[in-house]
């Protein structure tokens, strides 16, 4: 157990160091930093004397030990564009992040989990076909093509809901859905094939022969059972939708992560791109292996070797 | 099994959607086309009828009414004026605040918290007289003392505009109704930077609250109040009642929506979310023609594309030196050819380096399109068979460049230019140009801030300057004397000495400025962007009143 725990722990510190290295290669890749940041009417000695308070004059791997340690502490130095540290305002944005994907992740599962549960052990049922065309479509359906038709039609058309903006109460709806219908789709898939195993054990079979009625089976020894590698899969999605909203939330204008992180990338303000990316590097990773950590405890089957 | 081919029929029904979607979007054709320029209001010289402010004892009764809402194409980053950084946080944040004068658009000033103002004989010192009795949005009243100390504040080197303010050598106050600006050198920036940067602030206010909250929650005495801002999402600010404009501003209230995604704003004009649309593009413009209450304005904007030589470093030697060779490459683009293909005509031809609009524009007949006489000037120049050269340009770094420059380096090639395009990545791109490695020809924009030419001549031609790669020891000598040009007639007189000799020595082959259109509610009255892209919304109102 101890010694799972601890290689995924080592897994993560490496996928972070990883990070690290190519968010701060990326950014002196293309150019000097200093013009690649300034504005078109920087004069020479602006140019320079920026250089010179960012540390850009200095070696590279000295800048690289630097960036480094700061990040740690969650210093990615000020935005070029907000002036202001850019920690400060991935923490102002982030609770918009958290809301979207909180609804989009109790859609999905409010969604998903009865469809694939039903069609699961229904299978060819009309519930377990709408269940699997949420599956095909969750993982085909580009998100921008479906929010903009969500809009035309729901609020152009129908005017239910505001096309864009999260002043209203129901504005979280529509980027939300769109949101989650990729882990809607996955979490269906997965809860039905759960269920349709499951149904198939020996252990099943046994409570069946023992005169358990269904709705016992199910919900007691299949849905418990089906309930785990959901879990974990849950935890980590969230990871995604936090960090990997970019489309969605630009689409409807969303004041979240994935706004600041595409309208950052077009201004080139690379102490923010670099915070961000780095941010919803560690949140991601943390899921992860809190996913990963919690699976080994509730089924203690699972070793790593 | 009928399940599965039912399936199939939703997931095709799907699929042919996405198709059609895809297909539709970018398309325009011809037919669109001529609809536009039935439907479209072309506002070339957008004109405000200047307002008489008349104090009487009794004031007529203020009712503003109605709310303004305006999509914003990026999230702002500060509402306090001097550190917004870009044009559209600058155009919402400037609703908050007035200056000593505005800026008019001919390029001339009206009284705004000066009544009236006076120069030295020896043009370093200006003299205001304010206006007495405005107050500041939280009541503190204005005085000499707001404006020394709103310099002071702006001045300091962490201001993002502290240029526009460190401009004046010191503000000292005469009296309670008097300050007297003073420069080291007569300077003609001095006005235009007072009138379009000078955010005047309340002293006591600004002690109090600190930088961080007066940046959050910033006051002045503007036509509207802070009310909210809501990070990447909107700003709200409210009608001042007190405004020293009597009877304004005529809306109540007036929303910033930040829209990043075009799509998103189109849809939001069509929903009737917003009001005010900016910075469609043609294909969006387009998409809205004929849309119920909704009209698109179109106006050229101050942002020149041209086609830059090099004679610092990499053009040194060539036969860009000569001017007859330079002329010619102005006769070898087919601009017209271009503007019709690739902007479905929506873009105006650059005549020079000033754009219209800006102060001392010369309005001159753009170079004809005439290979033969291209192929003429470069024999003349000792070129009969034409030259390679290098050429680059920045890949997709501004809308439809990549399109622009493949066109170029047809036309070049066909009277013996031989250049073989070079599409760079466009940031690496702007660090060569900045570090004077880009190839003897290279392509270019440049926008204004203010409605004058001065800045992009300064940046492109002053030497040693960032981004300047051409040098030229006379045109650096007019460029110098216009910052300390005062008068505003003798300044439009030299920006036309300096078009004509910029025409005679091109630095530059001069291509186009693309058309600005926005999307406005035919519920919004007197909205009238101006060609750097900023408005004043005093005197807007909306019929309605909703």
């Amino acid at each position: 157990m101890q010694r799972h725990i601890l290689n995924s722990l080592f897994q993560a510190a490496l996928v972070l160091v990883g990070v690290l290295v190519l968010v701060f290669f990326m950014v002196r890749a293309t150019g000097d930093p200093a013009t690649l940041m300034l504005a078109r009417e920087a004069s020479p000695e602006q140019v320079a004397a920026f250089r010179e308070k960012m540390g850009f004059n200095r070696p590279l791997p000295v800048q690289f030990v630097d960036f480094v340690r700061r990040a740690v502490v969650g210093d990615f130095g000020d935005s070029l564009h907000y002036r202001q540290p850019a920690i400060e305002l991935i923490l102002e944005r982030m609770p918009y992040s958290v809301y979207l994907a909180t609804v989009a992740l109790i859609m999905a599962v409010l969604i998903a989990v009865p469809l694939g549960l039903l069609g699961g052990s229904l299978p060819g049922s009309p519930v377990d076909w709408i269940g699997r065309l949420i599956g095909l479509a969750g993982q085909t359906v580009p998100p921008f093509w479906l929010a903009l038709l969500m809009i035309l039609f729901f609020a152009v058309e129908l005017r239910w809901f505001p096309t864009s903006g999260s002043e209203r109460w129901n504005s979280v709806i529509m980027p939300a859905f769109v949101l989650s219908l990729g882990t809607m789709g996955r979490l269906v898939r997965l809860t039905r094939s759960a269920v349709l195993e499951i149904m198939g054990e020996d252990y099943i079979r046994t409570a069946r022969s023992k005169g358990l009625q269904p709705r016992v089976i199910f919900f007691k020894h299949a849905l418990r059972n089906a309930a785990i590698p959901l879990i974990s899969v849950t935890t980590v999605q969230f990871g995604y939708m936090l960090g990997g909203a970019v489309i969605v939330e630009t689409v409807f204008a969303w004041p979240g992560l994935g706004t600041l992180t595409a309208e950052s990338i077009g201004r080139r303000d690379f102490p923010l791109v670099q915070g961000v990316a780095v941010f919803t590097s560690v949140v991601v990773v943390a899921l992860t292996l809190l996913a990963d950590v919690f699976y080994a405890v509730v089924d203690p089957r699972i070793r790593y070797d | 099994m009928p399940a599965t081919s039912r399936l199939w029929r939703i997931v095709s029904a799907l699929t042919v959607f996405a198709l059609a979607a895809a297909a539709c979007a970018p398309a325009a054709t011809p037919v669109v086309q001529t609809q536009v320029v039935k439907e479209t209001e072309i506002v070339k010289e957008t004109q405000i009828v200047q307002q008489e402010v008349v104090v009487t004892a009794t004031p007529e009764p203020f009712k503003p009414v109605g709310t303004l809402r305006i999509a914003l194409t990026t999230d702002i980053a500060a509402i306090e004026f001097p550190q917004a950084p870009e044009r559209q946080a600058a155009n919402a944040s400037w609703t908050l605040y007035d200056s000593l004068i505005a800026p008019l658009p001919d390029g001339t000033f009206e009284p705004a918290l000066a009544e009236s103002w006076e120069v030295s004989p020896d043009g370093k010192a200006y003299t205001f007289h304010l206006r007495q009795g405005v107050t500041f949005h939280n009541g503190e009243p204005f005085n000499a003392d707001a404006v020394v100390y709103s310099w002071q504040v702006y001045s300091q080197p962490d201001v993002r505009y502290a240029t526009y303010f460190t401009i004046a050598q010191s503000v000292e106050k005469v009296d309670d109704h008097t300050v007297t600006i003073t420069t080291e050198q007569p300077n003609a920036l001095l006005l235009p930077y007072i009138a379009n940067g000078w955010a005047i602030i309340p002293p006591k206010y600004h002690a109090e609250v600190g930088l961080q909250k007066f940046a959050e929650a910033p006051v002045g005495t503007g036509p509207f109040m802070f009310k909210e801002w809501i990070k990447g999402d909107h700003l709200t600010v409210v009608a001042n009642p007190n405004y020293w404009r009597k009877g304004y501003p005529k809306v109540a209230e007036v929303v910033f929506k930040f829209l990043t995604d075009s799509a998103t704003r189109v849809a939001a004009v069509q929903a009737g979310d917003v009001d005010i649309s900016p910075r469609l593009t043609t294909e969006d413009a387009q998409s809205l023609l004929g849309e119920p209450g909704v009209q698109i304005i179109r106006y050229p904007t101050s942002r020149i594309y041209y086609l830059a030589f090099n004679n610092v470093s990499t053009g040194q030697g060539t036969p860009l030196e000569d001017v007859k060779v330079r002329q010619a490459l102005a006769y070898a683009i087919d601009m017209d050819g271009i503007i019709q293909a690739v902007f479905s005509g929506y873009a105006t031809r650059a005549v020079g380096y000033v754009a219209p609009g800006e102060l001392g524009f010369d309005n001159a007949d753009p170079v004809p399109y005439d290979p033969d006489k291209a192929k003429q000037l470069l024999a003349e120049a000792g070129y009969p068979d034409g030259f390679e050269m290098g050429y680059a340009c920045p890949e997709s770094g501004y809308p439809k460049i990549n399109d622009v420059c493949l066109a170029i380096e047809q036309q070049l090639n066909a009277v013996g230019i031989r250049t073989k395009l070079d599409l760079q990545e466009a940031n690496a791109y702007w660090d060569r140009e900045a570090k004077k490695e880009l190839p003897p020809l290279f392509v270019d924009s440049w926008s204004a801030t203010l409605p004058e030419a001065y800045a992009r001549l300064q940046g492109a031609l002053a030497k040693d300057e960032t981004y300047a790669n051409w040098y030229d020891a006379k045109l650096d000598k007019m460029i110098s004397d216009l910052q300390i040009t005062v008068d505003t007639n003798a300044r439009a007189a030299l920006y036309g000495e300096i078009q004509k000799y910029m025409r005679e020595n091109p630095p530059f082959v001069y291509l186009y400025i693309p058309e600005a259109f926005e999307a406005v509610s035919t519920r919004v009255q007197n909205y009238r962007p101006r060609s750097a892209e900023n408005y004043y919304l005093w005197d807007v109102s909306v019929s309605d009143g909703q």
